[in-house]
């Protein structure tokens, strides 16, 4: 598969070369020069060490070129994708079916700020886009070299200095089709100074067949910028995806993302921030939920880099049948990051005889003045409360439900927008298969 | 004992000491009261040679000695004592083993010879009978897990075990219920002697019931605005700091 | 070991700090021994030499050759948070014995050796006749002397040289010898297991309860050898036994190798209880010399048996060590207390793996880490829930204290869960020393440093709790000895 990626650059490369500057094409070079080199990660890389990819790159995939339009198959309209949106709100829509921008779904704007597909940016905004891309990548793994390589479209953002976005952009990614598709999805995402955004992100496979994204994001948040992302990720049960984030944060800067994993085959997500400014605030939730045999591995890093930063990190894990979950979470304080706080906790619930957990919350600090915590615990539903609920009436699968989304609680609290915690709730009760949706 | 010349301190480039003059012999005992901000605790810390705070005119003396230059524990072996408003946890140590520690410390900055456990354990006793604390409290780690009460009396306790000739009590009436008051006011009036001298920092005239003040001073703007006799206190007490503040505009 | 009454007073189960009184290192004095030296480097020739002069049966000599082989086909490991200049393995002399051996009485031990052990504290005879604490003293990795062999023998006890062991038991040691740690099982396992020159050997049989410490004293003394001791300890059925270690190195410019291996074996229903103390020369406030100090510790469990590490880590320029539990029976426990302190350039990389694979098993880990200087200190463990640990549990704290902003503190657990009724908890804190509580302490007249060494006791009094009363002390002074110039 590795040489089959390698040979679609390749013969694509008078492509990318024509639609972007020389300084974009020569780094996707280098990525895909480095991807060529490294191949996919293996259980004996550090990082991979509870994830195997093998049979994630087994399959026959089609990819999508991003240079060919959608064919026939691939039309699909709005109420094959209505019900993957959050509905009564109003909101920016950005789709994509295989990693290829569908105007007819979208709601773009260029008014006050950009937002749009980064297809159309490569050559409408060079300067921002030369500037912006590959910054904060450079020197990650294989799968973000290979985005690098490949990626085409995704989500572009750019907010002027003091400016808020007035509504959620919903961003949406299809996979569809008849044969498996491997998607490189990237998104760049960029707010100056003061302003503010909030994106509720979704992908969903439409196919019986194996579907695989590979997305890069990068955030650049100014200083006294705020950022609010939510991931739903509720795919169907033959769709992965492998998705590294890296958000570079400014001054006294927020940046907030909550990651739900409620459905999918393997997921793997990497979400990385680095504080670089004073004040600097980065807040990550995580609920998953697994059953069948999902895998859900998240990775996190803080970096702290300037002083007076600080992170919090909820991640709760509840894995039924012969699902796994994974957690690797890293603060790494650097030298001169002073009064740093940094707090991190991973819970997890296991369910069933078959279900199994890994996790490996880390610190590593090099600055003396600073208050960090982590706390990881792996254990079972409390039974003394299961039975106080059910002593007052409660049926048993609806107060497990009950005392599951007790467990949650930390990981969604800070979602406040009424008609995502509608669906937040829906998701939820639809995966633990009891009605939910007045609970939250 | 202890003299204050035109004090000025400062934190953080913020001047909290305004020039504070107070002249303090032995057998008496001084009140300072203030409204909050206006610099009692500061004063404390800083007689009790606290790094944190820049020294910007004046001096301290102790026994005719400016102490300025010396770390707090040279200033604790002189017999400087400060019941700390907030007492710090220490986990893991006992209160037996830290008085113990302290209190050899500063025997042997005299020149004297440790006491051994036995004769240590007995006084812990006796000032701990006084006080009204049970024996279980020596076995306990410094302050954690303690009420605020607890904490006041361990202060309260040390002092009695280390027998400063000058103790600072800075708040020590702030969390103690009307009986732990008076249990705390006794050891304290057991302990007054003319050798040694009092400073009691507080909000309320209360304690002043039970630790009667031969002088009241009130701090304002980290300056002693008005100085005189324990009926200065119930003055206060009455018409609150408003005409203080009043005064001074 | 003996406490030195000079810097603390023992009463009332309480220590107080009295006075610390040199900052240097306190072992730092190397004992002019006449010794049998084997040229340095190391081949099949040298492993034979070794073999042939601990005059060792063949098959001794044999399981040697075969780690051997294996070590050859191994990579240096480098995973661990540590840097350091890889040892030259030609370069280091595998054989150091102190002259004349065998001694029947404590009289015959060479004077110079003796006056050694007085200046480290340890008179063998006020220990024999006061600490009741049975010794086995290994001096470049040839064991010296066992005292209090007797009183043990009337209980069926052994505890000898691990070269006496292969000679006078040659069936306990070879049915047991690499079982828990099998020759490939690391880097340094293979070496050890190819060179190691002596060590201590305890048997407990059935249903004894030992009724004494036992204790095994070990120091490098000549220069540019290496220690490879290996201790074997087995505690048959329904006995217990406490065993400690401590461990001293003169100062040297270079760079010494102590590589050893112990393996216990608890067998059903027995408990040990392993302490120790290790002070190796940690390298001058430059990080100039030092002991490398890469160990592999591991004991199995059978059912309803109990294995309890405790370690005070002050010393080695590079600690490498990870004591370890395999609960393979049901009920069994496990529990690792751990102190680990560095300071000027220090590197110290070290925790525990706890493998539950029996049902109803336990295991607790407590681990106070505290750099200073420039140093850098490492947690790193595994606690692994297998797929039959039904309602196992495990217990993690892992606490780092920070003195200075130059140097490092790192925490990396593994935690893995194969079993749905298993629980365990995991909770790490990093944080600096309170300076309000340095300032408390100050103003009831302590000094900086003593209450600095106050706090520190305080803050790893959890495990220094579980050290034998003599050992806690000595513990208690190193940690304050080593945190010497750390303030500031």
């Amino acid at each position: 598969m590795k040489d089959r990626l390698s040979a679609f650059y390749w013969l694509n490369e008078t492509q990318f070369a024509q639609a972007s500057s020389e300084q974009i094409t020569s780094q996707r070079r280098s990525a895909i020069e480095k991807f060529e080199i490294e191949g996919f990660p293996s259980v004996r890389d550090e990082e991979w060490k509870y994830t195997s990819l093998k049979k994630l790159i087994t399959p026959d995939y089609l990819f999508p070129s991003p240079f060919v339009p959608l064919d026939q198959e691939e039309q699909i309209d709005f109420n094959d994708i209505k019900q993957f949106l959050v509905n009564d709100i109003d909101c920016y829509q950005v789709v994509f079916i295989n990693g290829r921008y569908s105007s007819w779904l979208s709601e773009t704007t260029h008014t006050n700020y950009d937002i749009c597909t980064l297809g159309s940016a490569w050559k409408k905004y060079p300067e921002v886009v030369e500037s912006y891309f590959n910054k904060l990548t450079k020197d990650d793994g294989p799968l973000v070299q290979l985005n690098t390589g490949l990626a085409w479209e995704g989500l572009y953002i750019n907010v002027p200095k003091n400016t808020i976005v007035d509504k959620p952009i919903q961003v949406l990614y299809i996979s569809t089709g008849d044969t498996p598709v491997f998607n490189q999805t990237r998104s760049l995402i960029i707010l100056s100074e003061g302003s503010s955004a909030e994106i509720i992100e979704r992908h969903h496979s439409l196919t019986n067949h194996e579907t695989w994204t590979n997305a890069v994001d990068e955030l650049h948040i100014g200083s006294n910028a705020k950022i609010h992302w939510v991931k739903l990720q509720h795919d169907s049960s033959n769709a992965s995806l492998t998705q590294h984030s890296k958000i570079h944060q400014e001054k006294d800067s927020t940046a907030i993302v909550h990651t739900i994993s409620t459905g999918g085959k393997l997921i793997r997500n990497n979400l990385d921030f680095s504080l670089t400014g004073k004040g600097a605030e980065a807040r990550m939730f995580g609920l998953s939920l697994g059953s069948d045999r999902q895998l859900v591995d998240h990775h996190t890093r803080v970096d702290h880099i300037a002083p007076n930063c600080s992170s919090h990190e909820a991640y709760k894990g509840i894995y039924d049948e012969s699902s796994r979950g994974v957690f690797n979470g890293k603060i790494y304080v650097h030298i001169d990051a002073q009064k740093t706080q940094a707090y991190q906790q991973n819970n997890n619930l296991i369910l069933s005889e078959k279900a199994t957990v890994d996790t490996k919350p880390q610190l590593e600090i090099f600055a003396d003045d600073v208050k960090c915590s982590h706390g990881c615990t792996i254990g079972q539903l409390d039974e003394d409360a299961l039975f106080y609920l059910r002593a007052r009436g409660i049926r048993n699968k609806e107060a497990k439900a009950l005392l599951m989304l007790a467990f949650a609680n930390d990981a969604i609290a800070d979602i406040q927008h009424p008609s995502l915690r509608v669906k937040l709730s829906q998701l939820i009760g639809r995966k633990l298969g009891v009605d939910m949706s007045n609970a939250l | 004992m202890l003299e204050i010349v035109n004090l000025h301190a400062s934190i953080d480039n913020k001047v909290i000491l305004n020039g504070i003059n107070l002249k303090i012999n032995p057998g008496e005992v001084h009140a300072i009261m203030g409204p909050n901000g206006s610099g009692k605790s500061t004063l404390s810390n800083v007689i009790a040679g606290h790094d944190g705070y820049d020294i910007i005119s004046g001096d301290i003396l102790f026994d005719g000695e400016s102490v300025l230059n010396f770390p707090p524990e040279k200033r604790a072996h002189l017999g400087l004592f400060l019941s700390f408003q907030y007492p710090v946890e220490i986990p893991g140590i006992t209160v037996s083993n830290f008085i113990r520690t302290a209190l050899n410390e500063i025997r042997k900055a005299k020149g004297e010879e440790s006491l051994g456990a036995s004769p240590m354990l007995k006084l812990m006793r006796e000032k701990m009978k006084v006080l009204e604390m049970d024996k279980g409290f020596l076995s306990r780690s410094l302050n954690e897990g303690f009420s605020g009460g607890e904490k006041k009396r361990n202060e309260i306790f040390q002092m009695a075990m280390l027998e400063p000739k000058m103790a600072i009590l800075d708040e020590t009436d702030s969390g103690l219920d009307i009986d732990a008051l008076r249990v705390v006011a006794n050891g304290v009036n057991a302990l007054r002697s003319d050798r040694n001298a009092f400073i009691v920092i507080t909000h309320y005239q209360r304690l002043l019931d039970y630790i009667i003040p031969d002088f009241v001073h009130v701090l304002f703007n980290g300056k002693i605005v008005k100085s005189g006799g324990k009926e200065l206190a119930i003055e206060l007490e009455k018409r609150g700091y408003d005409w203080i503040k009043k005064e001074q505009k | 070991m003996r406490l030195r009454r000079k810097l603390f007073i023992v009463s009332d189960n309480d220590k107080i700090i009295d006075e610390v009184t040199s900052s240097d290192y306190k072992y730092g004095f190397s004992t002019e021994i006449d010794s049998d030296t084997i040229e340095p480097g190391l081949s099949e020739d040298v492993i034979r030499q070794i073999s042939l002069k601990k005059d060792e049966p063949q098959w001794m000599t044999d399981w040697r050759l075969d780690a051997y082989k294996v070590w050859k086909e191994m990579d240096e490991p480098d995973w661990a948070n540590v840097s350091y200049s890889k040892p030259d393995f030609q370069n280091i002399s595998y054989y150091s014995a102190v002259k004349k051996k065998q001694y029947d009485s404590l009289d015959e031990v060479d004077p110079e050796l003796l006056k050694t052990f007085e200046k480290l504290g340890i008179s063998l005879d006020e220990q024999k006749r006061l600490s009741g604490v049975a010794m086995d003293i290994v001096v470049d990795s040839v064991s010296v002397a066992t005292t209090f062999k007797k009183t043990l023998k009337e209980k069926g006890i052994i505890f000898c040289s691990m070269s006496e062991a292969i000679k006078e038991h040659p069936e306990l040691v070879k049915k047991h010898l690499g079982t828990v740690i099998p020759k490939s099982d690391n880097y340094y396992a293979a070496l050890n297991s190819a060179v190691f020159t002596d060590g201590s050997f305890c048997y407990i049989p059935n249903g004894v309860r030992c009724p004494m410490e036992l204790s095994t004293y070990f120091r490098i003394n000549e220069a540019g050898t290496g220690q490879f001791e290996r201790t074997l300890l087995i505690a048959d059925k329904g006995s217990y036994v406490s065993y400690l270690e401590g461990c001293t190195a003169p100062q040297r410019d270079e760079n010494q190798l102590h590589a050893a291996v112990v393996e216990l074996i608890a067998m059903d229903d027995s408990e040990i209880k392993y302490s120790t103390v290790q002070n190796w020369f940690p390298g001058d406030s430059n990080g100039k010399g030092g002991v490398f100090n890469f160990v592999t510790k591991r004991g199995i469990c059978e059912t309803q048996a109990k294995i309890s590490w405790t370690q005070v880590e002050t010393g080695s320029a590079v600690t490498w060590k990870y004591p370890s539990c395999i609960l393979k029976g049901d009920n069994s426990i496990g529990e690792f207390y751990s102190v680990a302190l560095t300071n000027n350039f220090q590197q110290a990389d070290t925790g525990t793996k706890m493998l539950h694979l029996g049902s109803n098993t336990k295991s607790t880990i407590i681990s106070k880490g505290i750099s200073a200087g420039k140093s850098h200190n490492s947690y790193r463990g595994l606690v692994r829930m297998g797929p039959r640990a039904k309602n196992a549990r495990n217990f993690s704290q892992c606490d780092s204290l920070l003195m200075g902003d130059k140097c490092g503190a790192h925490t990396f657990p593994y935690i893995e869960v194969k079993n749905s009724t298993a629980k365990t908890e995991h909770e790490a804190t990093t944080s600096k020393i309170g300076e309000d509580q340095i300032f408390y302490c100050q103003q009831r007249g302590l000094n900086p440093e003593a209450a600095i060494a106050l706090i520190v006791n305080g803050y790893c009094k959890d495990v220094l709790n579980q050290l034998p009363m003599e050992f806690a002390v000595e513990a208690q002074k190193l940690l304050a000895i080593s945190l010497e110039g750390s303030v500031g």
